[in-house]
């Protein structure tokens, strides 16, 4: 049980891989890295996917490309409505970003979702497109005017979700993922063949996909709301 | 202080409680309502496996409060 402590505390601090010697020295942590690699797969992938792209007689690859792309976007299309597609893109950079994230753990890499920073800059960055998508459609006078709807004395709350909705969004997924990490570590202990297998398609891949469309389709829901 | 210090992190765990009655009740209604519509039972699952999904972040906060307990004050 000592062991797993140890190991479980060495999970929550995220580790310096190297410093950048400029400034008195920038830490890159690991989780950046592993960001570095995710980006690569994405990049690396759309450019194979999306070479000599035609309109007729369109090669398997293009149909592939085609079918990724228009899977994805209408789901997120789906959940944002007509209004909001402006901000697809976006969120379907994040889908797939939180998605890769989750599932990379299984090639023996540490997901970046385990990382606390990871997640909080994630979510700091969602409530931000928020509020601007709030400002950029109903401008200041009326984004303000928001906070007191729909009656004056519920100001206070609806101040307060700025913050609770990002902390939620960032704990949401923090939690999941490392809880899911814990769960994985205890079934090894127990039952080292087999189960682990098994478990880890429900933990690691359906968890994991599941929450990157949660997180999404609540970032999606909260700039419906403010868009509305 | 390390007893104190467990018994505080299994207190947190509590929150499971209400993720555990709330997962309960969105899958007996779940049942209920693909027993009186088959045909719509695709979108009840996938309805039903994201409001899961919402309960369950309850049961996660606790964990992670747990957690942290554990780690902060240790």
């Amino acid at each position: 049980m000592g062991d797993l402590a140890s190991k479980l505390m060495a999970e929550l601090e995220c580790e310096t891989v190297f410093t950048i010697p400029v400034f008195g020295g920038i830490g890159i942590a690991e989780s950046v890295v592993v960001t570095w690699i995710i980006m690569a797969i994405l990049i690396i992938g759309a450019i194979i996917l999306t070479r000599n792209l035609k309109i007729d007689h369109i090669s398997k690859r293009q149909a592939v490309a085609e079918l990724i792309y228009t899977k994805l976007t209408g789901l997120v299309e789906g959940m944002i409505g007509p209004a909001g597609k402006s901000y697809v893109p976006y969120l379907t950079t994040v889908l797939l970003y939180i998605g890769l994230s989750n599932i990379i753990g299984l090639f023996g890499m540490k997901s970046p979702t385990k990382d606390l920073n990871v997640t909080i800059a994630l979510a700091v960055m969602s409530i931000v497109l928020v509020e601007a998508a709030g400002i950029h459609h109903k401008g200041v006078g009326k984004w303000l005017h928001h906070f007191t709807e729909p009656v004056a004395i519920v100001t206070p709350i609806n101040i307060l979700e700025v913050f609770t909705r990002p902390l939620s969004l960032c704990m949401r997924l923090f939690g999941n993922v490392l809880g899911a990490f814990v769960i994985m570590e205890l079934i090894k202990i127990v039952v080292p063949v087999f189960l682990p297998a098994v478990f880890s398609l429900y933990f690691d891949l359906f968890d994991g996909l599941l929450q990157a469309y949660v997180f999404v389709f609540l970032t999606s829901m909260y700039i419906a709301e403010a868009i509305e | 202080m390390n007893s104190l210090i467990a018994i505080g992190a299994g207190i947190a765990v509590f929150c499971a409680l209400g993720a555990g009655i709330g997962i309960g009740i969105a899958t007996g209604k779940a049942s209920e309502a693909i027993a009186r519509q088959p045909e719509a039972a695709g979108k009840i699952n996938f309805t039903l496996i994201l409001g899961c999904a919402l309960a369950e972040a309850t049961a996660i906060y606790g964990f992670v409060i747990a957690l942290m307990i554990i780690v902060m004050l240790k």
